[in-house]
């Protein structure tokens, strides 16, 4: 017992613990029957005394370490981390997408800047229709526009109508055309750029992308207006048939954000009709050489049709109990926590 | 459950782990609703931006550490489910640490089995993995950080434990335990602490002793500092009761209240969102596996926002505690599994409804959160008052004999 007490008292004395050496020399005096208890009741309180001795650095170096821990939390989480944002991919697009265009010269997606800019920008790009052949090139009209689904997440079915012309362009050289679609879409709802990404892989559009405020978690009060360019594959060398056609049907998957209070517990998005157009690429002798049809301007009077989705609002009238209730709900909680911890904790079962 | 050996648990989780994710392609190949996660997409294309060179953050909701996307890269030329297969293998890691930390304190085999089974075919958990969520690489870090401090390597520790705080930030909650865990009493150069071997011995009664008031004292200070700072200001659930509770005070009742009254509510808040975690801690430290659990389910109710992932912080942690709680299977711990379950089930009920069907049930969902909140401080509360709080170091025999004979 004493051999294997100097041995513990030896590890002890290591480093911080010399001091107590002397001190404990003196139980080791008393026979060894009364010792045994004695020794282990002195080395018991002389290890709690010094340990309270001890505790004073030992605290000490543990509350600075813990002060440091939250200080260095309270600096880190003040300052301000400013996160860049990914920019868009500028560099594989060619030219390719009229919205980026758009989104060139305006920041923000804008009824009456986008008619606009399709109205007077898009001109030089336009396939030469003058009266004499008008009869030429691509009609496209919106045959049906509806809603298909339930909740938050749903999908926009068009169906287009591609006609070409009465009489058929035969100097042409071969050409491609697409038909491009844009859906300028409400503050309500977003499109989802990874999911259109893998629609493409999966169904087949040509290209798809979206322009404007891409930020999925934002809510509608605090969002801006985006819109998706779908490009869909309308065939080859159709200028040089007359009066063909071709149904193309388009769902996009669209998202509810969240919206702002509505007294009536319900948020109105209206939808529109999507602008659309058909590219028609001729290879040249030099370059590809490439011009859009557009629908007459006559057809965007008409262009009154939308599509209503009703969403979930919340209701301000339920913000005060809902906040009252929540507190005294939380409340509740942590006292009920903090009293087990303090006064239930290690208790005793009984044993039978 | 006596004849099942660890190797064949282990064989059999593999397999099965191995065939989720070959079930998981296959989901993904031919029906609507994917297996995998989300977040593994997410995963995947910042690697692949990773291995070209450019940075993981070009990809827009990824928000995780670099060092993820670098364990992703092989995805790019060895298999887009290497990531699975890392996690899965991560989750197995998980289940041989409980059985090692189980072990070294001397836990009864059948216990020991019992605890890995919990882990290893908990439907929770085996999914997050195969999924392609990380979670599971953080709860092996997380008991290989137990495994060093029981056998007293701090530094080793402390290294993984800056590792895992980079990888995901929640673990910084256990700073505060190990600081009082690591008793010099118990550590000191050159001696593997002392463990407290696992007994049946039901009769333990709590020990606070001086030190830990002390402690306390020292800390309570850094504290008053602290929650009037901006600190583990990621819980803004009570931040904005506060900020909605006092916009709506002002605007019906009392037009007048200033903004110091603001920033007191904010401040009281976050002091009651502080305290329950504080006093956890102060109450449990010294069984350090016990207050990582109990902070972590206080931290998991009170957080903003809650998803399934989240519940594998703890789960990970349930099976190392269970040999220590005197609650039985029959039936107190199947009604709190039930009562869990059937609260989460009842509030994603309500969820479905508004997400999927668009009524307006904004209310009843409320109403289902609290009940969540409630069915989870019942849990923990049951637990707490079930656990045999068993302090993870013992000193050496001589002070021992005496603690006993005072009992």
């Amino acid at each position: 017992m004493a051999s294997s007490l100097r041995s513990w008292i030896d590890i002890r004395s290591e480093g911080k613990w010399k001091s107590s050496r002397a001190a404990l020399v003196l139980p080791l005096a008393p026979p060894p029957t009364i010792a045994v208890v004695d020794i282990d009741e002195f080395a018991g309180k002389l290890s709690y005394s010094m340990s309270t001795r001890h505790c004073n650095r030992l605290c000490l170096n543990q509350k600075l370490a813990i002060l440091w821990m939250f200080l260095s939390g309270a600096i880190v989480s003040s300052s301000e981390v400013e996160t860049s944002r990914p920019s868009d991919s500028r560099n594989s697009d060619d030219g390719k997408y009229i919205l980026r265009s758009y989104f060139d010269r305006y920041e923000n997606l804008d009824d009456s800047s986008f008619e606009n800019f399709m109205a007077h920008e898009l001109s030089p790009s336009l396939c030469q229709v003058t009266p004499e052949n008008r009869d030429h090139g691509v009609r496209l009209s919106v045959r049906e526009l509806s809603l298909v689904g339930e909740g938050s997440h749903r999908q926009l079915s068009s169906s287009i109508r591609l006609q070409t012309g009465a009489e058929s362009i035969p100097e042409l050289p071969p050409h491609k055309c697409e038909v491009i679609i844009i859906q300028r879409l409400p503050l309500g709802v977003f499109a989802d750029p990874f999911e259109l990404q893998n629609l493409h892989k999966r169904i087949g559009f040509r290209d798809v992308a979206v322009f404007g405020d891409t930020n999925l978690e934002l809510p509608s009060f605090r969002s801006n207006r985006s819109a998706a360019e779908v490009h869909i594959d309308a065939g080859s060398d159709i200028l040089f048939t007359q009066n063909s056609g071709m149904e193309i049907n388009m769902l996009l998957p669209l998202h509810a954000r969240y919206q702002p209070l509505d007294e009536s517990g319900y948020s109105i998005i209206e939808i529109g009709e999507p602008d659309i157009l058909t590219r028609c690429s001729m290879e040249g002798k030099q370059h590809k050489q490439s011009c859009l049809f557009m629908s007459p301007n006559d057809s965007g009077k008409s262009r009154t049709r939308t599509v209503e989705w009703k969403i979930p609002a919340g209701m301000k009238a339920h913000a005060g109990f809902v906040s009252v209730v929540t507190f005294i709900t939380a409340s509740l909680s942590t006292i009920s926590i903090v009293y087990a911890s303090m006064f239930w904790s290690g208790t005793k079962v009984p044993s039978t | 459950m006596n004849s099942l050996k660890p190797g064949s648990i282990f064989l059999i989780s593999a397999i099965f782990r191995v065939g989720l994710i070959l079930y998981g392609e296959w989901q993904d190949a031919h029906m609507e609703v994917r297996y995998t996660d989300v977040d593994y997409l997410v995963f995947s294309d910042a690697a692949s931006l990773m291995a070209s060179g450019q940075s993981p953050y070009k990809r827009t909701t990824y928000r995780y550490s670099p060092l993820l996307a670098f364990l992703l890269i092989p995805n790019s030329f060895i298999a887009a489910s290497w990531g699975k297969f890392l996690f899965s293998a991560s989750d197995l890691f998980v289940g041989l640490f409980i059985r090692i930390i189980l072990k070294q304190r001397k836990v009864p085999d059948h216990l020991c089995t019992y605890s890995m089974l919990i882990w290893l075919f908990n439907p929770f958990t085996f999914t997050i993995g195969t999924r392609g969520n990380c979670e599971p690489v953080v709860c092996a870090m997380i008991l290989w950080i137990i495994i060093c401090l029981i056998n007293g390597n701090v530094v080793q520790a402390a290294c993984w434990f800056g590792l895992i705080v980079h990888f995901r930030i929640y673990p910084i909650i256990y700073a505060l335990p190990i600081i009082l865990f690591l008793d010099p009493r118990f550590f000191q150069s050159g001696v593997k602490p002392l463990l407290c071997d696992w007994t049946s011995d039901q009769g333990k009664i709590r020990q606070i002793n001086s030190q830990v008031t002390d402690q306390f004292d020292g800390v309570f200070s850094s504290f008053v500092l602290a929650f009037s700072s901006d600190y583990m200001d990621g819980n803004f659930y009570m931040r904005h009761c506060s900020i909605i509770l006092l916009a709506q005070i002002q605007d019906i009742i009392f037009p007048s209240i200033s903004t110091i009254s603001i920033l007191t509510m904010n401040v009281i808040f976050r002091f009651w969102k502080s305290s329950s975690p504080l006093v956890l801690v102060f109450c449990f430290a010294k069984d350090l596996v016990f207050c990582f659990f109990v902070q972590t389910v206080a931290f998991v109710a009170f957080n903003k926002v809650i998803t399934a992932q989240y519940f594998v912080w703890f789960f990970c942690l349930l099976p190392l505690i269970l040999p220590w709680t005197n609650m039985k299977f029959k039936w107190q711990g199947l009604c709190c599994i039930l009562l869990w379950m059937g609260a989460q089930t009842h509030w994603l009920l309500w969820g479905y409804l508004l997400e999927f069907k668009g009524k307006n049930v904004f209310l009843q969902l409320w109403m289902a959160s609290l009940l969540f909140q409630a069915a989870n401080t019942f849990i923990l509360i049951m637990l707490i008052r079930h656990h045999n709080y068993a302090p993870v170091f013992r000193q050496h025999t001589g002070l021992k004999t005496t603690q006993k004979k005072h009992e």
